[in-house]
């Protein structure tokens, strides 16, 4: 959507094109700079936050995808992290398995149960579905949970750093690009799965769905495609999740992770990929800047314990506000600033979205 | 022997959580993810009450429940209100962001402590023997006792009062309930302040003969099984299905494995999901069919 | 509109400064930084070692400090998430600069931020759960433990006590553990050490992590007709274990490990046949240590109550200890280097000192205790007095 007023789209190709505006090259290039610089001047903390942020995109995104866009209620998310990371590991740990192994491994293994979680959804919506993937969640649980009891990883299972060929992926800043990479990808992947076809398809089965099936579009396929989609997507984030933490338990596949991806898309705007990456970071972020604003009060030591308490609130809090104040999240927020610097001075009142 | 008490035991505190659960649903259409919260929140308004103002049980158990009840009606007030119109994600997701905030605060005001309000009414949970040397504590026997007659207070109301009658129409076709002069939001309240009530009050139980710990509001995951198997806005049908998940976890416990236990209500749910979704009792909602 | 645009810019004021805080810049404290679940699930005895490790260390600052140093501790909050207390970890030693790192977290944790600790070489100071890195023949360089909680040794002692004061009558034991590893190792051990020791063993139940209800389990142990039950794992697992066995009638003797509410727990069951060993002594004992822990506790108003700080005291003592022994500046090697030789006198808050050496970052000798309810004397008696396990 071009910012700018008085650019007119003259072929087709510039119909098709992601960035048009010069502008919209001149920012974008800036942004990259500025990610590509970033690892070589920030601390070592805010590195492993920007890689945790780009790790959670990919999965953000695949959420997004299937909720958002296809209007699947899915509050499975853990269960497909846990299926990724759990077949990394149980390859890893059983056959002493390379990366190009497990990455294609878990996303395969990820496709089969994103066809499981989503047979339901051929028969259920809205919160028949959404209980049903709960179900299906708590399963995965249960059965990564026996593979450790089983096989005696009581603590949870080490993996080891992965390596291409003789490099290995150990150095933060590797891992920085890695998952920049990784994040920029699915981003790209997202933006045009959502301009082509499955896309259409998917908003029309979201609004409309018997309609959709009148005009023509297969429903039962596209509901399944887009679990599958959103299932890869999120194995694969499992896998490189489980070897950037080297660690592997099923403590941290709760039900708590799920809520945060699902929060990222709510927080974030649902049903827009900018709504995805906003919600991302503000979710993953919070945290933290809670804690800074924590430090910079300079709380008594005796009431920092309560202030762990109110952190801990404060992530549900935060989640309310914005239910009750701007359904429709970041992207709308964003939307309004963007609006009122594109007309002023002339203040109007814009159309919603 | 021993374990059909327990069973009973056990379903009678998954009827008294899933009640207040079918009740909003019912009038609202709203999921409470949150009801394990409301079910925590009550155990521990059971122990600051006990702690502080009366020493004796039954006091004590009246002015907590009130307070449960305050905090339905308020949580109506500032919260789900404001999502009557939205769209059933935004509902759900405003009930999860309901019950990490609750939790939050549990933590806050009592810390992650493990608490006995026993201890603190100065009572103590006895057993008692009933048939062919199986054992019941006396908390057990509240539990099933309460169960019993809230369903059939909850049971006549509906049917018979005024108030009753209108949750209902208001539940079925709140358009046309406001037509006809119903206050819509009032019944909403309403229903939430119960749900809180009776939710609360099996956590009051449950602290008193379990223990009282932030991590009570597990419970309130199983009840999903539950009534969901019953029909989600089915008050009949909560008691078949918190039979069926019962005996699903017991038989898991004991013959399976005990891990199995926490999985097991899940697998019924799934089952049931796929043969029958609307659950016993349920009025069949719109599905598709491939 | 003017609401909503409010609401926008007061957001963004309030993540700003989590960009801007400045990192701890002054060098002149020695610096501690602590990773502690103090909320979260499984964060009940967690929580307590904040609140002791504040009141010690404020004492010693007020008083001079250490080597004229005062001490500053950080201390964050890892919700017992194992990515949270990754991060805090990796922020404690790159940007604040810590010397030495403290973890008090479920076994959960333990992995991602000993991966910090070696990678950065700083060393690691447990005070929760004791991992199986700390123990001789090979310890760790980098992991050190102070607290209880050490397998193998305590059901070393358990099991010989149980058989001990069963002399005389019929023993069959029932053996409950918790579904997460240590607990279930734990059992897994003491059912083999029975069983070494001709002990007839007739349950073993392993109760999943969150369970509500413990009456079933109860039921199975009953029916096997156990006379004693030996139970490790949470406290809540143990006592709620304990109640629903009494709830259905059965009159035998349990033996549970002894965490920070074993004290208080005990006065509130009154049960002359529950039984608790740990290697940490009661209040009852009324030490001069344990006055001054109460003393501390009234006087700085701790969330937590006093009966609940010993092992985080304990832990403090730990650290004043080992940073007298490293000399200014302070560096982790320096740190590593005075821990090697540890050697702290635990003031009867232990059965005896805790001596740490280059193999041997547990102890090298841990000293357990028995205690029960005596309803004749109304009040909390010795079972088993101090007995030394040596840890090799």
């Amino acid at each position: 959507m071009p910012f700018a007023s008085g650019h007119f789209r003259t072929s087709y190709r510039a119909d098709l094109s992601l960035v048009e505006t010069r502008t919209g090259w001149g920012f974008l290039t800036i942004l990259m700079i500025g990610l590509v610089a970033f690892p070589f001047f920030a601390s070592p903390f805010l590195l492993d936050l920007a890689s945790q942020v780009y790790l959670s995109l990919i999965g953000a995104l695949a959420l997004m995808l299937l909720t958002g866009f296809a209007g699947q209620i899915s509050l499975g998310h853990a269960g497909f992290i846990a299926v990724g990371a759990y077949v990394t590991a149980i390859l890893f740990k059983e056959l002493n398995a390379p990366i190009w192994v497990t990455l294609p491994a878990s996303g395969l293994v990820g496709a089969v149960l994103g066809v499981i979680f989503g047979l339901p959804s051929l028969r259920l919506k809205g919160v028949y579905l959404a209980l049903s993937t709960l179900a299906m969640h708590f399963i995965v649980t249960y059965m990564g949970a026996e593979y450790e009891t089983r096989r005696g990883f009581a603590t949870g299972i080490v993996i080891k750093p992965p390596s291409i060929g003789p490099f290995y992926i150990r150095d933060p800043l590797v891992w920085y690009f890695l998952l920049f990479f990784a994040a920029f990808v699915a981003l790209l992947f997202s933006v045009n799965l959502v301009r082509s076809r499955s896309g259409r398809a998917w908003v029309a089965i979201r609004d409309r769905e018997v309609v959709a099936e009148a005009i023509g579009v297969k429903v039962p396929f596209y509901k399944l495609s887009a679990f599958v989609t959103g299932a890869v997507m999120t194995s694969i984030s499992g896998c490189l999740f489980a070897y950037y933490r080297g660690f592997v338990s099923v403590e941290a596949y709760s039900l708590f992770l799920t809520i945060q991806y699902v929060a990222m898309i709510i927080i974030g705007g649902l049903g827009t990929i900018l709504g995805a990456v906003l919600g991302t970071i503000f979710v993953v972020l919070l945290p933290y800047a809670i804690d800074g604003v924590g430090r910079a009060l300079e709380v008594p030591d005796r009431l920092t314990t309560y202030m762990f308490a109110i952190q801990y609130a404060s992530f549900g809090l935060v989640m309310i506000i914005f239910l009750v104040v701007e359904p429709g999240g970041l992207v709308a927020i964003w939307n309004r600033i963007r609006n009122y610097f594109i007309l002023w001075p002339f203040r109007r009142r814009t159309l919603r979205g | 022997m021993q374990i059909i008490v327990n069973t009973v035991v056990l379903a009678s505190l998954y009827s008294l959580i899933g009640c207040g659960f079918v009740l909003i649903y019912r009038a609202s259409r709203v999921v409470n993810l949150a009801q394990g919260e409301l079910m925590a929140m009550g155990g521990y308004f059971l122990f600051t009450v006990a702690m502080g103002l009366f020493k004796d049980p039954v006091p004590s158990f009246f002015v907590a429940s009130i307070f449960s009840m305050a905090l339905g009606f308020m949580i109506y007030l500032f919260l789900m209100r404001f999502m009557a119109g939205e769209s059933v994600f935004a509902a759900i997701l405003a009930t999860i962001a309901l019950g990490i905030l609750l939790r939050g605060l549990i933590t806050l005001i009592w810390t992650s402590q493990l608490w006995h309000p026993l201890e603190k009414m100065g009572i103590t949970n006895g057993s008692h023997t009933l048939i062919k040397d199986a054992v019941i504590s006396t908390f057990g026997i509240v539990t099933v006792l309460s169960a019993f007659l809230i369903y059939v207070a909850l049971f006549l109301c509906l049917k018979f009062t005024r108030w009753g009658l209108r949750m209902q129409a208001v539940g079925e076709n709140p358009l046309l309930a406001s037509r006809r002069g119903i206050k819509l939001h009032n019944y909403y309240a309403l229903s939430w302040g119960v749900a809180a009530f009776t939710g609360g009050f099996a956590g009051m139980i449950q602290s008193c003969d379990s223990i009282l710990e932030p991590g009570m509001v597990a419970i309130g995951l199983k009840t999903f099984p539950v009534v969901l198997v019953g029909g989600l806005d089915s008050l009949i049908g909560v008691i078949p299905g918190a039979f069926i998940v019962a005996i699903a976890e017991v038989i898991a416990i004991n013959y399976i494995s005990p891990q199995a236990s926490e999985a097991a209500p899940f697998i019924v749910l799934l089952a049931m999901l796929l043969i029958r979704p609307w659950g016993l009792f349920g009025t069949k909602e719109e599905l598709e069919r491939v | 509109m003017l609401r909503k645009g409010l609401f926008a810019m007061v957001l963004s004021v309030v993540i700003m400064p989590m960009f801007f805080t400045p990192a701890f810049a002054a060098p002149e404290p020695y610096l501690v930084g602590a990773s502690i679940s103090v909320t979260g699930p499984g964060s009940e005895p967690l929580a307590p070692i904040k609140d002791a490790l504040d009141i010690y260390f404020k004492e010693v600052n007020a008083k001079g400090g250490i080597n004229g140093h005062p001490v500053k501790l950080l201390i964050e909050d890892s919700m017992n998430e194992p990515s949270r207390a990754a991060t805090q970890a990796r922020q404690l030693v790159t940007q604040n600069k810590v010397s030495l790192l403290i973890l008090g977290g479920l076994s959960s944790l333990y992995a991602p931020v000993v991966q910090i600790a070696e990678q950065y070489n700083v060393p690691l100071l447990f005070l929760g759960v004791c991992p199986p890195e700390v123990y001789p023949p090979k310890a760790d360089a980098n992991q050190f433990c102070s607290t209880a909680f050490g397998i193998k040794f305590d059901s070393s002692f358990a099991v010989p006590f149980i058989h001990e004061q069963s002399k005389g009558s019929s023993l069959k034991l029932a053996l409950e553990a918790m579904n997460v590893p240590l607990s279930r190792n734990e059992i897994d051990w003491a059912e083999q050490l029975a069983k070494g020791m001709g002990i007839e063993v007739v349950d073993k139940e392993v109760t999943p992590p969150p369970t509500a209800d413990f009456t079933p389990f109860a039921t199975k142990m009953k029916s096997s007709g156990a006379t004693w039950a030996y139970s490790y794992g949470p406290w809540g697992m143990e006592v709620r274990t304990f109640e629903a066995l009494r709830k259905l009638g059965w009159k035998g003797k349990y033996l549970a490990y002894g965490h920070i509410q074993a004290e208080d727990e005990l006065k509130r069951l009154k049960d002359d046949d529950f039984y608790v060993y740990g290697t940490n002594a009661f209040f009852a004992d009324n030490t001069q240590a344990h006055q001054r822990i109460k003393a501390m506790s009234e006087k700085e108003k701790t969330v937590y109550p006093y009966t609940q700080l010993t092992d985080g005291w304990i832990g403090a003592t730990v650290i004043e200890e080992i940073l007298k022994k490293v000399s200014w500046p302070a560096t982790p090697d320096k740190v590593r280097e005075s821990m090697n030789q540890l050697k702290v006198d635990t003031q009867g808050l232990k059965g005896g000192p805790i001596v740490w050496t280059k193999t041997n970052h547990y102890r090298t000798t841990g000293y357990y205790r028995a205690y029960k309810w005596d309803s004749k004397k109304n009040g909390i008696v010795i079972a088993k007095d101090w007995t030394a396990i040596e840890v090799k």
